[in-house]
């Protein structure tokens, strides 16, 4: 028995853990990246965004699971998009009732979470295949590697586009912003260093 | 018959699902939606507030303020009356023009005769950050604080301090500076003529 929860504990924690690096959606499977471009011009949003997809993927996540044996398999897209846009709309109203600001800045990017192909690829790779606890910890690695790959996104451009992170002032004041990299130019340019970067990395550790 | 059943046995979970889904979010905006409105109002009399800093209320206009839209079109203006003890101090009311990128929402407040702008602040915009999102700036925004309700012009080089009916326009943000001059243009005339019409201000004779 002792092996067998061992063995449990290992499939969780390598599934949490395959979301922040191996499986990285955004920096290794390059899934979502409309918000990762259009967002990441300062860390606030794109936390806020983060957190949106965490409780998206992980309420979705449930649901998929929890209705994985009674799924017609051509019915299932449409019960996936059904289910991912419930909960988007929630999100939505959410963000609207309590973090109102948060919600200008998102502007149409809070409802576009609908057609984020990260959400949609774990309820179709995971969620329709494994029980409720494993899918719950597949939805909050892939959330937390959706959110860190942003928030690292976004305090780059945020730092170097406006020499504030956060919205604190980090830069000396002889510091003159890129103003490029707050604009939409940046955000390609910032994802393609980013992603040489980590390619760079995973090639030197095969 | 059959067929009846085959469509139920194969969509059966995907109609159950629809109406539970639907009940979800209909009680979370019938929980959420009192709080979103305040927010919204409050949003508009915060930036309102600045602009006429002596109102102490503003209270929406019942009477349908309706003028032609930029694009042409029939659109209903949300107007406001600033008040302080029940004395009219101005009138504040939203503006849409179309910027760099996106549509620019806009607030502008008035005096009570509408004879000259108090200000304008910007509700929603989505204009070049570090260029077009200028006009959120007191170098620009200061330029319409007393200017003339009866036309504006923007101009390349000039005053930017004279209070007078010339804008000079941010350099480099041409656009975004034509549109906001040009929706202000716009909404102005209209909404003075139908406020007169409706009674609610003098025809400034």
């Amino acid at each position: 028995m002792a092996t067998d929860s061992d063995g449990q504990m290992c499939v969780y924690k390598d599934t949490l853990l395959a979301g922040l690096w191996r499986e990285n959606p955004v920096l290794r499977l390059l899934l979502g990246m409309c918000p990762t471009l259009a967002v990441t011009a300062a860390v606030k949003p794109a936390f806020t965004m983060g957190m949106c997809v965490i409780f998206v993927l992980v309420c979705s996540n449930v649901m998929v699971s929890l209705m994985r044996d009674r799924l017609k398999p051509h019915l299932r897209i449409l019960m996936f998009t059904l289910t991912i846009a419930t909960f988007v709309t929630i999100a939505d109203l959410l963000l609207k009732a309590f973090q109102p600001e948060m919600s200008d800045a998102l502007g149409p990017y809070v409802p576009l979470i609908i057609v984020n192909c990260a959400i949609i690829a774990r309820a179709e790779a995971c969620a329709s295949k494994n029980p409720v606890l494993l899918s719950i910890i597949d939805a909050l690695g892939m959330g937390a590697g959706f959110t860190l790959a942003l928030c690292v996104l976004a305090g780059i451009r945020e730092v170097l586009g406006t020499g504030k992170f956060f919205e604190i002032q980090v830069m000396p004041e002889a510091f003159v912003p890129w103003a490029a990299l707050s604009m939409p130019v940046g955000a390609f340019l910032a994802l393609g260093f980013l992603l040489g970067l980590v390619a760079l990395i995973t090639q030197k550790r095969s | 018959m059959r067929s009846i059943r085959h469509f139920f046995e194969q969509s059966w979970l995907l109609i159950v699902a629809s109406f539970f889904f639907g009940l979800l979010i209909a009680i979370t905006n019938a929980a959420l939606s009192p709080r979103i409105e305040q927010n919204r109002i409050s949003k508009l009399n915060e930036l309102a507030g600045g602009l006429l800093p002596e109102a102490t209320v503003f209270t929406a206009v019942t009477e349908s303020i309706e003028i032609t839209a930029l694009d042409g079109k029939r659109q209903t203006v949300p107007v406001y009356r600033a008040e302080t003890n029940s004395r009219t101090v101005g009138w504040v009311f939203q503006v849409v023009g179309s910027g760099f990128a996106d549509m620019i929402e806009l607030v502008v407040a008035v005096d009570a005769e509408f004879q000259t702008i108090a200000g304008f602040d910007v509700l929603s915009s989505n204009e070049t950050p570090g260029f077009g999102d200028q006009i959120k700036g007191s170098y620009y925004r200061d330029q319409f604080k007393g200017a003339p309700t009866d036309g504006l012009t923007l101009v390349k080089t000039g005053d930017a301090t004279a209070i007078d009916s010339e804008i000079v326009a941010i350099t480099g943000a041409t656009v975004s500076s034509v549109a906001v001059v040009r929706a202000i243009d716009h909404y102005l005339p209209q909404v003075k003529t139908q406020l007169q019409q409706k009674g609610l201000i003098g025809n400034g004779n």
